[in-house]
């Protein structure tokens, strides 16, 4: 949490957007039925299922006001000349650069991309394996200047992906290869490893390289012992089963 | 005769518990969980209870629950190992035990210290057990009585205790917080008309939003970041000699215990109150009432004795709304309501008619899961000491594949992960603003609950609040809550302090 004086200065925003989040919620829940026929059935204004919505987006629009009006009393007025001084002046720039929002972009362009490009479309295996390689070998060795290659190489890894499912190009392709997305993903992995072990080498440290092989080593069982336990113990199916989880199908259940 | 029913029913639990070995296996392997969970800085009892959930979903309720519950109450105790060893809470439920746990490890009686925080805990956690036996048919009888208006009041009073006692910075966003989870859980198709509410057209958001990857993203995502975006390294872990039971100094200080679970039982019976408000309160209640609070803070044992009670006493404590009324006790009582749900249990006043064994069963499982729980911390505390050593940027990225997986399992939708996602991003920005998660959780939970009891007793009044005056408990509910409300204004307090200056003035003139 941040110091008080900054919670104070946040919560001029967090307050207005309360606010508006209120209104938002108020102005939907105007357009519902209030007075008016719904299936057949003349509604009163006590039954509406506005009611309820309109209380809460009310109540939300009161508190985010008291919550502005109590940072405005800590802040002055003059806080928010500063704050916009702030986010226009080079001091923003410095602030979205700093090694921990690097961080943070990093762990939320990890966590985006395996839920929402990963997981729908890859086999589960290979997805969270990259996923895993890919996110301890950037957190793991606690170095900032190796954060930074790393995740513009998973950029770069991912953004191509992408290209390739926007385009087609994998759905064509699975006419003439199975699984396209899956083997893409396969060969992402080895690429990131080698890639994450070169900068790691370059750093000339073994403790480093101790900890990239500790790390690769748990990428790789934790995704097939988690995905083990939930596919054949508890019997859920995978999310997408692609070509990892058809071999394993077939090993498990002597498909041969 | 109704008593020694009882005691028969309960004795048949738990002896059933104890002769099935495949119980008896997830009983201890859910408390080792437990105890792993609590004791690593950054994983929390809550998420130990949230990934479990996802387990237990293929498994027949009573072994469901006592998986959950024997990985709630380990979780709970676990978190004591790293506030005596390292000085960094396991758990915010242990925060109060690091103020004299680790003065204790560090004079060398670290193993003394596990040792009564063990024996404290089981204590603490068999008291609450007696309270959710004895307290419940009474609670669950009266509740029998509630109309529609107290019902919507109570989960409303809940929303706000729990905003106002959980928030770390002002209050009111301890309540922005609760009536953002109500409005979550206005999403989808209300129950009286059936009308489509915030749904965008999207057909997944038409039957609402799925509470448990909900309470995943709230409690698992923001975990996550923080612990990785803010370099979290954990301290060296001091030395751990041999465990101790300590029985000898448990029984000296036995009053100081009953109090201490008293304390941890009554603030569990809150609304969304946590297992850390209640170690705080009693470790409070504990050097305000010693002959010698200057050795507080410097390795006291009645100070870890004082907090481990009560953080565990919670626990049975935050059992009884949630079985009698349908309003979590606790973050981890939320994750237990939502893993009752999926098994098709719904707590309640009618628990005891559609389910009649059911609080027995709890209460039986609570005294097994703190028996487990003394014989795996006295026989395998130094094992899991080791466990501190694992580094946080390792098992987190593994914990995030957990929170994934399980919250795609509870449905099988993949729609539950886009859910659960943008919910734990929003909540990591509001817990760094200060706003509380316990409150959206709880609001969450009960807000099918307070919209359809509204709505239903604005039917059967005609639009009438009079019946809000005219019903003593719904009168009692509506005052507490205009209590409370009306005690965070700035006016009050200042009316109070004067009050209270002009008291202390009048005593001393007449003294």
């Amino acid at each position: 949490m941040m110091d008080k004086d900054k919670l104070r200065k946040a919560d001029l925003f967090s307050g207005g957007a309360i606010v508006l989040a209120g209104l938002f919620i108020v102005s939907q829940a105007l357009k519902m039925p209030m007075k008016d026929s719904w299936g057949g059935v003349q509604n009163v204004w006590y039954v509406s299922p506005a009611v309820f919505p309109l209380f809460v987006g009310c109540t939300i629009v009161l508190l985010g006001l008291l919550l502005v009006r109590t940072a405005l009393k800590h802040t002055g007025s003059r806080a928010l000349a500063d704050t916009a001084r702030f986010f226009t002046g080079p001091a923003f720039r410095e602030f979205l650069t700093r090694p921990s929002n690097i961080r943070f972009y990093a762990i939320l362009v990890l966590l985006v991309s395996f839920v929402f490009i990963m997981i729908p479309r890859i086999d589960f295996f290979p997805a969270a394996v990259f996923f895993l390689v890919a996110f301890i070998s950037m957190f793991y060795p606690d170095d900032d200047g190796l954060l930074k290659p790393l995740l513009l190489f998973y950029l770069g890894q991912t953004g191509v992906l992408v290209l390739c499912m926007a385009t087609g190009l994998l759905e064509r392709l699975s006419g003439a290869v199975p699984y396209p997305g899956d083997i893409l993903v396969l060969v992402y992995i080895p690429m990131f490893a080698w890639f994450a072990r070169s900068r790691i080498r370059a750093l000339g440290s073994g403790e480093q390289m101790r900890k990239f092989h500790t790390g690769l080593a748990v990428a790789l069982i934790a995704p097939i012992a988690v995905g083990m336990a939930f596919k054949y113990l508890l019997l859920v199916p995978m999310p997408f089963e692609g070509m990892v989880v058809a071999l394993m199908d077939a090993v498990w259940y002597f498909e041969f | 005769m109704i008593i020694l029913e009882r005691i028969s029913t309960f004795s048949d639990i738990l002896l059933g518990i104890a002769s099935q070995p495949l119980s008896l296996a997830v009983l201890f392997g859910s408390v080792f969980l437990g105890i792993v969970f609590g004791a690593m800085p950054g994983l929390t009892s809550t998420l130990g209870v949230a990934l479990l959930t996802a387990l237990t979903y293929s498994m027949d309720t009573p072994l469901a629950m006592v998986c959950l519950l024997a990985i709630y109450v380990g979780g709970t105790y676990g978190g004591s190992y790293a506030s005596i060893l390292i000085n960094i809470p396991g758990t915010a439920a242990a925060a109060a035990t690091a103020m004299d746990g680790y003065p204790l490890a560090c004079r060398g009686e670290g193993g003394r210290a596990i040792g009564l925080t063990t024996t404290a805990s089981a204590i603490g956690t068999v008291v609450s057990m007696l309270f959710v036996v004895s307290i419940s048919p009474l609670i669950s009888k009266f509740a029998l009585q509630f109309t529609s208006f107290e019902f919507f009041l109570l989960a409303f009073f809940g929303i706000l205790i729990s905003g106002t006692l959980t928030s770390p910075d002002l209050v009111i966003k301890g309540w922005i917080a609760g009536f953002l989870g109500l409005f979550l859980a206005c999403i989808g198709r209300d129950q009286l008309q059936f009308y489509p509410r915030f749904t965008f057209g999207f057909s997944d958001l038409e039957s609402g939003i799925e509470v448990v990857p909900v309470l995943i993203g709230a409690f698992g995502i923001p975990q996550i970041i923080s612990v990785l975006k803010d370099k979290f390294t954990m301290g060296k872990a001091q030395k751990l000699q041999r465990i101790i039971p300590e029985v000898g100094t448990v029984i000296r200080n036995f009053p100081a215990i009953v109090r201490s679970a008293l304390v941890g039982v009554g603030i569990g019976a809150v609304p969304g109150i946590g297992e850390d408000i209640a170690g705080w309160v009693s470790y409070g209640t504990a050097k305000n009432t010693s002959k010698h609070p200057e050795t507080f803070g410097k390795g006291e044992l009645k100070g870890v004795l004082a907090s481990e009670t009560a953080n565990n006493a919670c626990v049975g404590g935050a059992m009884i709304p949630l079985l009698n009324l349908g309003i979590p006790g606790s973050p981890p009582a939320a994750m237990l309501l939502g893993a009752l749900m999926l098994h098709g249990v719904t707590p309640g006043p009618m628990i005891t008619f559609e389910h009649p064994t059911f609080i027995l069963e709890v209460a039986a499982i609570l005294l097994m899961a703190s028996m487990a729980m003394w014989v795996t911390g006295m026989l395998l505390a130094k094992q899991v000491v080791k466990i501190l050593r694992i580094p946080t940027q390792v098992f987190m990225p593994v914990i995030g594949v957990l929170c994934i997986i399980g919250s795609y399992s509870l449905g099988l939708n993949i729609f539950n992960l886009y859910l659960m996602l943008p919910v734990g991003i929003i909540c990591y920005f509001l817990t760094a603003m200060g706003y509380p998660i316990a409150p959206l959780v709880i609001g969450v939970i009960l807000g099918p609950m307070a919209d359809e009891n509204i709505r239903r007793a604005l039917m059967v009044s005609q639009g009438s609040f009079m019946p809000v005056f005219q019903r003593p408990v719904s009168l009692i509910l509506f005052i507490i809550i205009v209590w409370t409300i009306v005690s965070q204004l700035p006016w009050y307090k200042r009316k109070t302090a004067a009050l209270k200056q002009a008291l202390v003035l009048k005593i001393k003139g007449s003294a």
